[in-house]
């Protein structure tokens, strides 16, 4: 268990995990609460990864839920396994006969079968779902249920029995209690509003797109080798097309792409054709690139009148490394 | 602080954030876990359990550092001016040592008030001016007109005046223990000066206070006002607002469809599906394999004038019915003035707002500078494009029939409707105003199958509701 809030952010460090104070907060908080934690936010800002950090970093097995539209009960919870119980009375058959071997009517018959319900209804015949594994589990797990707004307004109320009270309620056997309450991560998209009901039961956190600092630490610590110089202007010309009016942003591991992608182009600084020709890494509509390319000039003339120095050296790049191999990798 | 947190928790719900009680006592059981002194941990811990929309956070934000905005730092800075009113040779902590001794050696009957504004103890008054502000019923405050009466009946509750008397009183008091005269002038005007900074810190309490009870509720209430506002009286500000409105009911819009789609999904018993299913359990049924009913998606045709009268209505409309693009297998619009063009394309090339721009502006189309034709238009819409409809085809008309004294040409609609599945025109006019003048609703009438007013966007939205989905 975390010690603090700053622990968590250590902790979560470790894991190559980095993060702001107000996500650290509400980890421990969830932590010590034992309550679930809402993830939301834009895609691709680290809402799943955060999930899994954290299990990592206090050494929880991870269980993953992926909600898709028609997920069902069956599917996250728990399922009757028929065949096996079809298999078992076939090769019971014997046995049944003994119980009703004598039994005088066929009212007798099927009260003694009756009696014997429970044989057929009991643990042994289900076959747990990750919602069931995880509250069954012989030690502390860790569950994510991802894209929980992709599923549909019915699944929430299955899992609001499952949030607010760690139980699972099978009609036939009863009520099954955690032995150990899991730690539950939901993330959402935000492509549909969850119930107030399955929000009243979890710790809300928005995780927005990271700060300029904040993702500049992310590039250096994913993107081994990186030069510092190039992750400050693939960071800084990030932040500023996050501005733009665009129809989808590009997110934390859009950034990771392009800065791996420039390394393996041998780049040392941003120049503007190798910008343009890598945009459809970063950006995946036709209407953002051509936005972003009007943008660019303007941002990367503000980058030479910074630094002019770069500016001259970089002129020359393009021929010595020679431009073929960098088309012959993206196109 | 408990209370404290109370009052925040009514104050979120009064600026519509949905608190539970359930949710406030998370927010005290998470604040048992953490140190307060932390401010913004203080903040984040209290919005994870209390907030849970991501909309709702801006207001949260705002609201949070319009509540725990530190009046205590305010009324120190009061303090503060107060006393850098002295003169530069007087020393205040010196005058004030002075006066605790005189104090200590004299008995004086002095009140609370008098006693804080002596000390000038930040907390103390504080404390009083809450405890005033709670017994005058501030969270009454409506509007800027009470300013001045709350804060004039906070102060007498308080005994401002009582005080200050008390204090002049201590003065003559202190003269005769034999205080030195220019002391007693400084101490004099220094006490002048604390009484006027309570005055103004009470003034701005109340201010505060309106800020925090009115917050959002000029927000909603235009938001509110904006959906029952006629389209022919927007704002280029309200259109912009608009658009937000009407992608957040779009998406509402959306969610509902797919629960409708859900509830009808089962239909009949599927007998050979069953079979083939259970075979594996020796033939017998474990499993029920119900036949899925065909999910019917409305085709759509949309005609939409775009002479400036019914302008607002059309972009509202194209707006909507994109935004419910995945609800339709095919929506194809036409706008028209006197021509009538096809804009489909020129919606789904540019983003949804570009889109609308230039088909309003005739998308390179039709020429929208001339006298609406709405007879010319439904020939040519008949001429051309009526292998379009077919019997699952709505076709929806937008537009207020003023067709200037030209042949309305009925049969063209009598056409289309004959081949759609249903024809349903969207009126800005009022049924009263149908017919009259210029207007030739009442000849297309007897083609439509629904025709509605519809002059704001709560109508626009029922209308979409009930009838294309």
């Amino acid at each position: 268990m975390f010690d603090s809030v700053e622990d968590v952010e250590k902790k979560l460090h470790d894991q190559d995990y980095i993060c702001g104070k107000n996500i650290a907060t509400v980890v421990y908080l969830a932590t010590k609460l034992q309550k679930p934690i809402l993830i939301e936010g834009p895609a691709g800002v680290g809402k799943t990864e955060l999930g899994r950090a954290v299990s990592r970093a206090l050494g929880l097995p991870l269980i993953r839920l992926q909600c898709y539209e028609g997920l069902d009960e069956s599917k996250a919870l728990y399922e009757w396994e028929y065949s096996k119980q079809l298999l078992y009375t076939q090769m019971l058959r014997d046995k049944i006969e003994q119980v009703i071997g004598d039994a005088a009517t066929l009212k007798d018959a099927a009260a003694r079968i009756g009696e014997q319900d429970d044989v057929f209804f009991s643990e042994r015949f289900i076959v747990p779902r990750p919602l069931l594994r995880g509250i069954l589990s012989e030690e502390r797990v860790a569950l994510l249920i991802d894209e929980v707004d992709k599923s549909d307004p019915e699944f929430e109320a299955f899992l609001l029995e499952v949030l607010s009270d760690y139980t699972v309620s099978i009609p036939e056997i009863g009520t099954m209690e955690a032995k150990h309450i899991p730690l539950v991560f939901l993330t959402s998209n935000d492509s549909r509003e969850m119930t107030d009901a399955l929000k009243r039961r979890c710790l809300h956190l928005y995780i927005d797109f990271p700060g300029e600092e904040q993702e500049l630490a992310i590039v250096n610590l994913k993107v081994d080798g990186i030069q510092q110089r190039l992750a400050e202007d693939i960071v800084k010309l990030i932040q500023s097309i996050r501005k733009l009016d665009l129809k989808k942003a590009p997110s934390i591991s859009e950034t990771l792409d392009w800065a791996r992608a420039l390394m393996v182009l041998n780049a040392d600084t941003l120049e503007a054709p190798l910008v343009e020709e890598t945009l459809n890494i970063i950006l995946k509509y036709e209407g953002d690139i051509h936005k972003a390319q009007m943008e660019l000039s303007k941002l990367l003339q503000e980058k030479g009148a910074e630094s002019p120095g770069p500016e001259a050296e970089a002129g020359e790049k393009p021929a010595a490394t020679g431009t073929p191999p960098r088309k012959s990798v993206l196109h | 602080m408990q209370k404290k947190i109370v009052d925040f928790t009514n104050l979120l719900r009064k600026s519509g954030v949905r608190v539970s009680v359930a949710e406030s006592l998370d927010a005290f059981a998470a604040l048992d876990e953490l140190s307060l002194d932390d401010r913004e941990l203080f903040k984040d811990a209290l919005r994870a359990t209390m907030v849970k929309r991501s909309d709702d956070i801006p207001t949260y934000d705002r609201l949070f550092d319009l509540y725990w905005s530190g009046f205590h730092d305010a009324l120190r800075e009061q303090l503060g001016q107060a006393t850098g009113g002295l003169p530069d040779h007087v020393d205040l902590d010196q005058l004030l040592e002075a006066l605790r001794q005189m104090l200590e050696n004299m008995d004086v009957d002095l009140s609370d008030l008098a006693k804080a504004m002596l000390s000038m103890d930040p907390n103390q008054l504080e404390q009083m001016i809450r405890d005033a502000a709670d017994e005058t019923g501030i969270e009454r405050i409506q509007n800027l007109l009470q300013i001045g009466f709350f804060s004039r009946r906070m102060i007498e509750q308080m005994g401002l005046e009582g005080a200050g008397g008390d204090l002049r009183e201590l003065i003559d008091q202190l003269r005769e223990a034999g205080m030195g005269e220019e002391e007693l002038e400084q101490l004099g005007r220094l006490m002048q000066a604390v009484q006027d900074a309570v005055r103004r810190s009470v003034r701005q309490f109340v201010e505060q206070e309106l800020d925090k009870q009115n917050h959002d509720y000029l927000e909603r209430f235009r938001r509110e006002s904006l959906q029952e506002k006629s389209f022919y009286n927007l704002t280029e500000e309200d259109i912009r607002r608009m658009r937000e409105l009407v992608a957040r009911l779009a998406q509402k819009l959306k969610n509902v469809i797919t629960i409708r789609r859900k509830r009808q999904r089962k239909g009949k018993f599927d007998l050979k599906g069953t079979m083939r299913r259970n075979m594996a359990h020796g033939g017998i049924p474990f499993e029920l394999i119900f036949k899925q009913r065909k999910k019917e998606r409305p085709k759509l045709i949309i005609l939409c004038d775009v002479s400036s009268s019914v302008a607002n209505v059309s972009r509202f409309m194209l707006q909507f019915v994109h935004s419910l693009q995945e609800a339709f297998t095919k929506i194809r619009s036409f706008v028209f003035v006197a021509e009538l063009g096809e804009v489909t394309q020129v919606m789904r090339d540019n983003d949804i707002y570009q889109g609308i721009d230039q088909s309003l502006d005739g998308g390179g189309v039709v020429n929208v500078y001339t006298r609406s034709n709405f007879g010319f238009a439904f020939h040519v819409f008949w001429r051309d494009f009526l292998s379009a409809v077919d019997s699952r085809t709505t076709v929806v008309i937008i537009g207020d029939a003023r067709n200037n004294y030209n042949d309305p040409r009925a049969w063209c609609l009598r056409e289309i409707h004959r081949k759609a599945k249903n024809v349903v025109w969207i009126n800005p006019e009022a049924p009263g105003a149908w017919g009259f003048g210029d207007s030739v609703m009442d000849r297309y009438l007897p083609y439509c199958d629904v025709a509605e007013e519809c002059r704001n966007l709560k109508q626009l939205s029922r209308m979409v509701d009930r009838l294309l989905l």
